[in-house]
C-alpha cells in the first residue's frame, strides 16, 4: 500500500459498449413460441448461457399479457440474462410487473439489411429468422465466419462465437462485429468491434485502417480518437489494459 | 433472352431519369427491342425527358390494376425503332405497386423486349426496392460526392440482399457504375470526388463518366433523350456507357480537365 494514496474516487462512469441481442417476438401460440425458443437454446446453450437480451415485442400486441409473461419466464429459464423490454403497446404494460426497463432505440440505419447467407450456416444475426434445424452435434470449435463480398453501408454482420473474416472492404456506415478477432483484408472505413462479448484479447487486423469506430471487448475508440498518424496501411488494434492500440502489423 | 436492367442510386437527382432515358434509346438505336418502365409513382418524369407526355393514356399502375392492357400502356417513340415507354401513373400513391403486380407486368415484357429498363424513384423504400427486385442487372448512378456515394453503397448491399437472385441464393446481380454530372474542372480544385476516389469506394465496374452539361438541361427541356445530341459530350458519354454496357471497350472521356492551349496558358498569366 502506499503511503500517499491518490484519491480515488468512489464512483465512475465509464464508457463501454456492451453487445446486446434483441429477441423478437413474432404473433403465435405460446406453445410454439416456446418450442421455437426451445429448439434455438439447444443449438448453442453455451453460447445463449449469460447471453443479455433486450425482447421486442412490437408485433405482440393483442396477446395476453399472461402468455407475454410465460415466454419471458422460459427466456429466463435458458439462462438469457433479461435486461429489458423494447418500448412498445405490448410490453408497456408489463415494465412493472417483470420490473424490467423499457428501452427505446432510436432509428438505426443498420440492421435491416441482412446479408446474404454467406457460406456458414454458423452466421446468424437476426435472431427473428427461423430456426434452421439444428445440428445433430455441436461442431468441435466454432468456424469463422468468412464474408467474401464487401460489407456496404446499412449492413451488419456478426460472427457468434468466433473470428470473422472480410475479404473485401468495410465500408462506412457498415458494421462488423465477432466474439472472436475481425480480419478485413480490404479497407476499414466503417464500425469494427472484436471480442463483443468480453474476449479481451480479441484483435482487428486490416488492410488499410480508416474507421469510424474500433472497438474490443467493449472498450473503443471513435474516428475522432484515432490520430491521422495510427491511421493507414496494415493495422492492428489490440487492448492493452484499458487502451486500444494501434500499431502497424 | 430478355434482360432487365434497374437504373438506381439510392440518393435523389442524380440523373437516374436522365440515364434512363439516354440507355434505353442508346440500346433502341442499337437495334435491340427496349421498353423504359417508369417506377416513380406519383412523380411521373420519364415521359416528359422522353417527350411523350402528351400521349399517355394508361400507366403502370393501370396495368397492374387491370384497368387496360399491357398494349394500350406502352407509348411507341417517335424518334427512336425499337423503343417504347410505360409510364408512370402521377396521381397514384405508391403502394399501388404491388410484387405481384409489377412481376406480371415485367414477365409480360419479357415475351416481347430484349431489355426492360426499369427507371427507379429515389430512397431505399419500397418503391426502389420494387424497381430492384426483379432486376437481372443494375446501373448504379452516382454523383462525385460523399452522400451520392454513401446512399449508392448502401443500395448496392441492399441489391446483393434484397432481390430476387439474392433471395433465391444466385449470384450477386452485375452492378455497373455510371458517374454523372461529372466536372473535371471541380475535381481539381478539391470541390468533388475524382473517378478514381468514387470508383476506390465502390469497387464495381465502370461503365461510363457522364461530364456535368448545359446539352442535358437543354435536351432535357426539348424533351428528348440527350444520347440523341449527338455533337454533345454529355451525348456522346451516354453512346459510350451503351457500347460499353453492350460489351465493347473503349476509353473513358470527359474525365480531364480541357487541356489549355499555349494561348489559354499565356492569357492565364
Ligand atoms: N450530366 C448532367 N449535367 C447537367 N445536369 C444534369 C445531368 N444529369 C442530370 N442533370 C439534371 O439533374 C436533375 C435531376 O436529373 P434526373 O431527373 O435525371 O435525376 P433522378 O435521379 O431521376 O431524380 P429523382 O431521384 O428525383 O428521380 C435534372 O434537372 C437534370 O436535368
Ligand atoms: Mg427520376
Amino acid at each position: 500500500m502506499s503511503a500517499n494514496p491518490s484519491p480515488i474516487q468512489p464512483i465512475e462512469f465509464k464508457g463501454r459498449m456492451i453487445l446486446v441481442s434483441i429477441l423478437k417476438l413474432q404473433p403465435a401460440e405460446p406453445a410454439v413460441l416456446q418450442e421455437a425458443l426451445e429448439a434455438r437454446m439447444q443449438e448453442a446453450p453455451d453460447l445463449m448461457r449469460d447471453m443479455p437480451v433486450v425482447v421486442d415485442m412490437d408485433a405482440m400486441a393483442g396477446t395476453s399479457a399472461q402468455d407475454l409473461l410465460s415466454v419471458l419466464e422460459t427466456v429466463r429459464q435458458h439462462g438469457l440474462k433479461l435486461i429489458g423490454l423494447l418500448h412498445s403497446e405490448a410490453s408497456a404494460p408489463l415494465a412493472d410487473r417483470t420490473g424490467l426497463p423499457l428501452i427505446v432505440l432510436g432509428p438505426r440505419a443498420g440492421s435491416e439489411v441482412p446479408l446474404r447467407p454467406a457460406p456458414p450456416p454458423a452466421a446468424e444475426s437476426t435472431p427473428e429468422t427461423p430456426a434452421e434445424p439444428a445440428p445433430a452435434a455441436p461442431a468441435p470449435h466454432t468456424p469463422s465466419l468468412v464474408v467474401n463480398q464487401p460489407v456496404r453501408s446499412g449492413q451488419q454482420v456478426y460472427a457468434r462465437g468466433g473470428d470473422l473474416i472480410i475479404t473485401g472492404a468495410v465500408s462506412a456506415g457498415a458494421e462488423v462485429l465477432a466474439d472472436g478477432h475481425i480480419h478485413v483484408y480490404g479497407p476499414l472505413r466503417g464500425k469494427a468491434l472484436a471480442g463483443v462479448r468480453g474476449l479481451e484479447s480479441a484483435r482487428i487486423f486490416c488492410r488499410r485502417l480508416d474507421a469510424e469506430l474500433v472497438s474490443i471487448a467493449g472498450h473503443y475508440r471513435i474516428a475522432e480518437d484515432i490520430l491521422d498518424s495510427e491511421r493507414g496501411d496494415n493495422r492492428l488494434i489490440t487492448l492493452s489494459g484499458e487502451t486500444i492500440k494501434i500499431s502497424e502489423i | 433472352m430478355s434482360r432487365i436492367v434497374v437504373i438506381t442510386s439510392g440518393k435523389g437527382g442524380v440523373g437516374k431519369t436522365t440515364t434512363s432515358a439516354a440507355i434505353a434509346t442508346g440500346l433502341a438505336q442499337e437495334g435491340h427491342k427496349t421498353a423504359v418502365v417508369d417506377f416513380d409513382v406519383g412523380l411521373r418524369n420519364l415521359d416528359l425527358i422522353m417527350g411523350c407526355e402528351r400521349r399517355v393514356v394508361y400507366d403502370f399502375v393501370n396495368v397492374i390494376n387491370g384497368d387496360a392492357n399491357l398494349r394500350q400502356a406502352l407509348i411507341k417513340d417517335k424518334r427512336t425503332e425499337n423503343l417504347y415507354i410505360l409510364p408512370a401513373s402521377q396521381t397514384r400513391d405508391k403502394d399501388a405497386l404491388t410484387q405481384e403486380g409489377v412481376q406480371a407486368v415485367l414477365d409480360e415484357l419479357s415475351k416481347e423486349f430484349d431489355y426492360i429498363i426499369c427507371d427507379s424513384p429515389a430512397g431505399i423504400e419500397r418503391g426502389a426496392l420494387m424497381a430492384a427486385y426483379f432486376a437481372d442487372e443494375a446501373i448504379v448512378v452516382t454523383n462525385p460526392e460523399v452522400s451520392s456515394v454513401r446512399d449508392s453503397d448502401r443500395m448496392l448491399g441492399i441489391l446483393s440482399s434484397k432481390t430476387r437472385r439474392a433471395e433465391q441464393g444466385e449470384d450477386p446481380l452485375p452492378a455497373h457504375l455510371l458517374i454523372t454530372r461529372y466536372s473535371a474542372d471541380r475535381v481539381e480544385k478539391g470541390e468533388m470526388l475524382s473517378v478514381e476516389d468514387v470508383q476506390e469506394i465502390l469497387s464495381i465496374g465502370m461503365l461510363g463518366v457522364i461530364p456535368e452539361s448545359q446539352a442535358v438541361l437543354n435536351a432535357s427541356n426539348a424533351g428528348m433523350p440527350v444520347v440523341l445530341d449527338k455533337e454533345s459530350d454529355a451525348g456522346q458519354a451516354y453512346r459510350d456507357a451503351v457500347a460499353r454496357f453492350l460489351g465493347e471497350e473503349r476509353p473513358h472521356r470527359f474525365i480531364t480537365t480541357q487541356k489549355k492551349g499555349i494561348f489559354g496558358r499565356l492569357f492565364r498569366g
